[in-house]
C-alpha cells in the first residue's frame, strides 16, 4: 500500500508533562485507522499535530504526496452554527480560496453524498448530533481531501446514528480517502477499521493490520503443553489456564484453512475439543482494545 | 480575508449578541442630547468615554461569537490563526468607526450644541471616539479566550482594565511620581485632558496631535503583545 503520510518520532509535553514520546505512524492510501487509547492518552494531540493545529516539540509529519489535503473534525462538534450546511459550506468554501462554481458543485456532491438534500436550507442549530456531525465531515472534504481527521467521531451519537456513520465512512473510503479517527468507548467501527493504533504511555505501542481472513475460535484441554510444539506455529493462544484436573485449557485462534488439520493432531494427541466456532477475527482484534 | 470578513460580520449580526450594547450606546447617546443645547467638547468627551466601555463589550461578544470547535474548523480553513484574528480586530475596528461617525454626527444632525461644531471640533471628536475605542478594543483583546480559558476572568479582566484606565485620569498625579509609569498605562487620561478644552479655541495645538498619536501607536503595542501572548500559547 503506498503511504501517503508519515509521523517520525514525535514529541509533544504540555507544562512539563510528556504526552507524546517518540511517535512514529504511517498512513496508507485508501485505509481506516483507529487510534485508540485512554483519556489523557495523547489521542487528540497527536490529531492536532497531524492536522497542524499544533506544533510539535519535536519530530517531523512528512507528507508523501505534493499537496496533501488534510481534512479535520474536531473532538467538539459546534452546537450553535447559525448558518444552513448550503451557507455554512460556501463560506468555509471562500474562505479556504475556492472559487465560487467549484464551491456550489462540490456542496451539491456532498448534500447528495451525505443525504442532507432536503435539509440544506435549515439553520445547522436546528439539526441533531448526527447530522452537526455530517456538517462537520462535509466542511473537511470541500477540497479533494486526501486524509480525513475524525476526533472523536462517534462520541453522544446514539446507535442509529452511529450505523448512518458507519456506512458513510464506508462510502469516504469508498471514493479514495484515507481515514484516520479516534474512539474511546464504542465498538461499532469494528467492521470498518483496516488498522488499530494503540496510545499507552505516551507512545504508539501496538500497531497491527486487521485480517479479514475468516477464523475459528477453539478450546481445547491437554494434558502436557509440549506435545503442542508442533502445532504452535499454526494457532494464536489467547489465554491458557491449568485445571483443577491437572489438564490445561487452551483458548486460541486458527486460521479456518487449517483447522481441520489442528483438530486432527490434537484428537491424536488425546487433547480434548470444548468449543469450536467460526469468529469475525477483525471485531475480537478491535474489541480486545477497550 | 474579505471572505473571513464577511463570514464573521454575519455570523455575529445572527447571533444578536451586539443588541445589549448597541441599544445601551443608542439609548445613551439619545438621553444624552435630550437636553439641549451643550457644550461640543464636553459632549463629545463622554460619548467617547461610553463608546470606550461599550467596545470593550462589542469586541468581547465579537471574539466569542463562534462555537470554540468552530472556531478551530475557521482557523483551520483560514490557514493562519494570525489571519483569524485579524478579521475579528478589523470587523471591531469598523464597528468603532461606524459608532464613533454616529456619535459625531448625530448631535449635529439633532442641532444639539451651542454653536455649529467646526471642522476642528468635528476631528477632535473623531480622534477622541476611533482612539479610544480602538484603545479599548487592543485592551480588551488580551481577556478574550483566545488567551484566558475561563470566561468569567474574561468580563472581570475587560471591566477592571477598562476601569483602571479611566481611574488613572484621576490619580495621575500620584503616578507621574514614579518614573516612566505614566508611559506604561493606557493613555485614557490624554483623550480627557484633550476634550477638555474650551470649545472657543482657534486651531488645535500639535500636542494634541501627538498625544492621539500615542494613543495608537499604544494601541498598536497592545495589538502586538495580543498577537504574541497567543502564538505562545498555541505553543
Amino acid at each position: 500500500m503506498t503511504t501517503i503520510l508519515e509521523v517520525q518520532n514525535i514529541c509533544k509535553q504540555y507544562n512539563g508533562k510528556k504526552i507524546l514520546e517518540n511517535v512514529s505512524i504511517s498512513i496508507a492510501a485508501n485505509q481506516i485507522i483507529a487510534l485508540v487509547g485512554n483519556n489523557g492518552s495523547g489521542k487528540s494531540t497527536l490529531l492536532k499535530i497531524m492536522a497542524a493545529l499544533l506544533k510539535p516539540d519535536s519530530g517531523f509529519i512528512v507528507k508523501h504526496r505534493q499537496a496533501l489535503k488534510i481534512g479535520y473534525v474536531p473532538e467538539v462538534t459546534p452546537s450553535h452554527i447559525l448558518f444552513t450546511p448550503q451557507e455554512y459550506l460556501y463560506h468555509m468554501g471562500c474562505i479556504r480560496g475556492m472559487n465560487k462554481k467549484q464551491i456550489l458543485q462540490k456542496i451539491e456532491d456532498l448534500l447528495e453524498l451525505f443525504q442532507l438534500i432536503d435539509a440544506r436550507n435549515t439553520r445547522i442549530v436546528h439539526f441533531s448530533k448526527g447530522m452537526k456531525q455530517k456538517v462537520m465531515i462535509m466542511q473537511a472534504m470541500l477540497e479533494e481531501t486526501d486524509l480525513l481527521i475524525l476526533d472523536e467521531p462517534l462520541s453522544g451519537l446514539d446507535a442509529k446514528a452511529q450505523n448512518d456513520f458507519e456506512q458513510i465512512l464506508t462510502k469516504v473510503r469508498d471514493k479514495g480517502l484515507s481515514i484516520i479517527l479516534t474512539c474511546h468507548e464504542t465498538k461499532l467501527l469494528e467492521n470498518l477499521v483496516d488498522s488499530v493504533l494503540l496510545i499507552q504511555q505516551n507512545k504508539v505501542i501496538q500497531a497491527k493490520e486487521l485480517s479479514n481472513n475468516p477464523v475459528h475460535k477453539l478450546i481445547f484441554e491437554i494434558s502436557s503443553l509440549p506435545s503442542l510444539n508442533e502445532i504452535f506455529p499454526f494457532i494464536e493462544i489467547q489465554h491458557k489456564r491449568l485445571l483443577s484436573s491437572g489438564q490445561y485449557e487452551i483458548v486460541s485462534i486458527v486460521q479456518e484453512k487449517d483447522s481441520d488439520q489442528i483438530l486432527l493432531k490434537l484428537l491424536q494427541k488425546n487433547a480434548s475439543i470444548k468449543y469450536l466456532a467460526t469468529i469475525n477475527h477483525n471485531k475480537e482484534q478491535f474489541s480486545s482494545h477497550f | 480575508m474579505t471572505s473571513l470578513l464577511r463570514y464573521q460580520f454575519i455570523n455575529y449580526f445572527r447571533t444578536y449578541h451586539y443588541v445589549p450594547p448597541f441599544t445601551i450606546f443608542i439609548l445613551c447617546l439619545v438621553v444624552n442630547y435630550t437636553f439641549v443645547p451643550n457644550p461640543i467638547l464636553d459632549s463629545y468627551s463622554f460619548t467617547s468615554l461610553l463608546l470606550f466601555f461599550l467596545m470593550g463589550w462589542f469586541t468581547v461578544t465579537l471574539f466569542h461569537a463562534e462555537d470554540e470547535g468552530q472556531k478551530i474548523i475557521t482557523t483551520l480553513h483560514t490557514r493562519s490563526p494570525v489571519h483569524y484574528n485579524l478579521g475579528i480586530l478589523i470587523i471591531c475596528g469598523l464597528i468603532a468607526f461606524s459608532l464613533s461617525c454616529v456619535s459625531i454626527i448625530y448631535p449635529i444632525l439633532i442641532d444639539a450644541f451651542f454653536e455649529r461644531p467646526k471642522g476642528l471640533h468635528i476631528l477632535l471628536g473623531f480622534l477622541s471616539h476611533f482612539s479610544l475605542s480602538l484603545l479599548s478594543i487592543a485592551l480588551t483583546a488580551l481577556f478574550t479566550r483566545e488567551l484566558v480559558k475561563n470566561r468569567q476572568n474574561t468580563w472581570w479582566g475587560v471591566l477592571c482594565i477598562l476601569i483602571i484606565s479611566v481611574v488613572i485620569a484621576t490619580i495621575k498625579n500620584n503616578i507621574l511620581q514614579i518614573n516612566g509609569l505614566i508611559w506604561l498605562l493606557p493613555p485614557v487620561h490624554l483623550s480627557l485632558e484633550m476634550m477638555s478644552i474650551d470649545d472657543q479655541i482657534k486651531g488645535i495645538p500639535n500636542i494634541f496631535f501627538w498625544q492621539f498619536a500615542w494613543i495608537f501607536i499604544y494601541t498598536s503595542f497592545i495589538v502586538l503583545l495580543f498577537f504574541f501572548l497567543a502564538n505562545r500559547k498555541r505553543k
